[in-house]
């Protein structure tokens, strides 16, 4: 009786320990692969409807915030880089938004 | 009971949607109306001269620009380029016929064949290409050069944009109006709340101009473009000023001469049909 009550209150303790131990953190560089690719998948989402917003990616914009990301990750800032992609995912998603919101857009004086 | 309930209810929404959506010519009339209630006193065709019919000091400023236009060396190097032959020994009257004020009247227009709208830029390049010639850049140089003196020929005359009774014309006419209305970029503003709502008062140091006119005077050239030129060249495409408003509003502009640039220039242009050319113009 007592080995069994050893047993349970080991297989109790286990468990409990298993379901305290935080998860173990991805890696930035991990985070930052997926972040990039939620973002580009946002990205070309909002430009399907003409809703891309100018500071993302275009070429002319001074800030270009995907672009910029990408080469922050190449120059292992992962933090930067996933700042950047924050900034870029939020800007297309709101801009798909805002062009759904507009799809009836019309003449109003 | 139930099905008669569907049907009154179906017809009804039909109708609703067909009311929504009005003729260019129903457009047409609204829009210009609007101005003429809320700016009375301005004769129809001096919109055309954007901010300078709104604010007299403007006006008295660019009157005396207007003594020596910045723009006329450029109506010049137009007119050169029209009249230089190509490498086969055609010229541009072979493509655009001999009399160069009857050009620029004729556009935009509706191409039944390739079913979309041509601009002028669109048939200079084409021009160019079918007679073994490189094509012009789109915004800004020779072909806005040659724009400034097909529009110098053409003042005067009326714009007459026509819009035939096709699907596909109107579609096209449909997508530039809600191009014109529909809010966008980062500061989700549209063509029309500076142009429709707020036309008159000023962004920075700039009074916005209405859109009624708005298309009359392109070529344009601009004090700010020439500034930026190294030498001074001012002269941009309509296209040129749409990609630069779409660029302050912080949307990501289209290029010059896309399909939402087109049909935006195809409503853009009918909305001033019965106003005088007076292309090239002189902006701020």
């Amino acid at each position: 009786m007592k080995k069994l009550i050893a047993a349970f209150g080991l297989t109790l303790l286990i468990a409990g320990c298993n379901a305290t131990t935080p998860e173990k953190p991805a890696s930035l560089k991990a985070q930052y692969e997926v972040a990039l690719k939620n973002a580009q998948a946002a990205v070309e989402k909002a430009a399907a409807v003409d809703g891309e917003w100018r500071d993302i990616r275009w070429k002319k914009s001074k800030k270009r915030y995907l672009p910029s990301a990408i080469k922050a990750a190449e120059a292992g800032d992962y933090e930067k880089a996933l700042k950047l992609l924050e900034i870029a995912t939020f800007q297309a998603e709101a801009g798909y938004k805002q062009a759904m919101e507009q799809k009836n857009a019309g003449p109003r004086f | 009971m139930k099905k008669i309930l569907t049907l009154l209810l179906s017809a009804g929404l039909m109708t609703t949607a067909m009311q929504a959506v009005s003729s260019p010519q129903e457009d047409l009339e609204k829009f210009r109306l609007y101005y003429e209630q809320r700016f009375p006193g301005i004769q129809l065709d001096d919109f055309g001269n954007g901010p300078y019919a709104l604010d007299a000091n403007k006006r008295m400023q660019w009157e005396s620009m207007e003594e020596f236009p910045p723009y006329e060396e450029y109506v010049d190097k137009g007119r050169e380029i029209w009249e230089t032959p190509f490498k086969n020994g055609k010229s541009f009257a072979s493509c655009f016929g001999e009399d160069p004020s009857k050009v620029r009247v004729k556009y935009p227009r509706w191409d039944s064949k390739t079913q979309q709208v041509v601009t002028l830029e669109g048939d200079i390049n084409k021009c160019l290409k079918d007679n073994g010639e490189k094509p012009f850049g789109w915004k800004k140089g020779k072909i806005a050069h040659l724009g400034a003196f097909l529009g110098y020929e053409a003042r005067g005359q009326k714009i007459n944009v026509v819009i035939p009774d096709d699907p596909k014309a109107l579609e096209a006419y449909e997508e530039g109006k809600h191009f014109y209305y529909a809010k966008r970029g980062q500061l989700n503003l549209a063509c029309a709340d500076c142009h429709v709502q707020y036309p008159g008062q000023r962004v920075r140091g700039q009074m916005l101009s209405t859109g009624l006119g708005q298309t009359t005077h392109f070529p344009v050239f601009r004090a700010k473009w020439e500034k930026a030129s190294p030498d001074g060249d001012g002269m941009g495409t309509l296209h040129r000023r749409y990609g630069g408003c779409n660029k302050q509003v912080r949307a990501r502009p289209f290029k010059a001469q896309s399909r939402q640039y087109r049909n935006l220039e195809f409503f853009h242009t009918y909305m001033s049909n019965g106003l005088e050319i007076n292309a090239p113009g002189y902006r701020e």
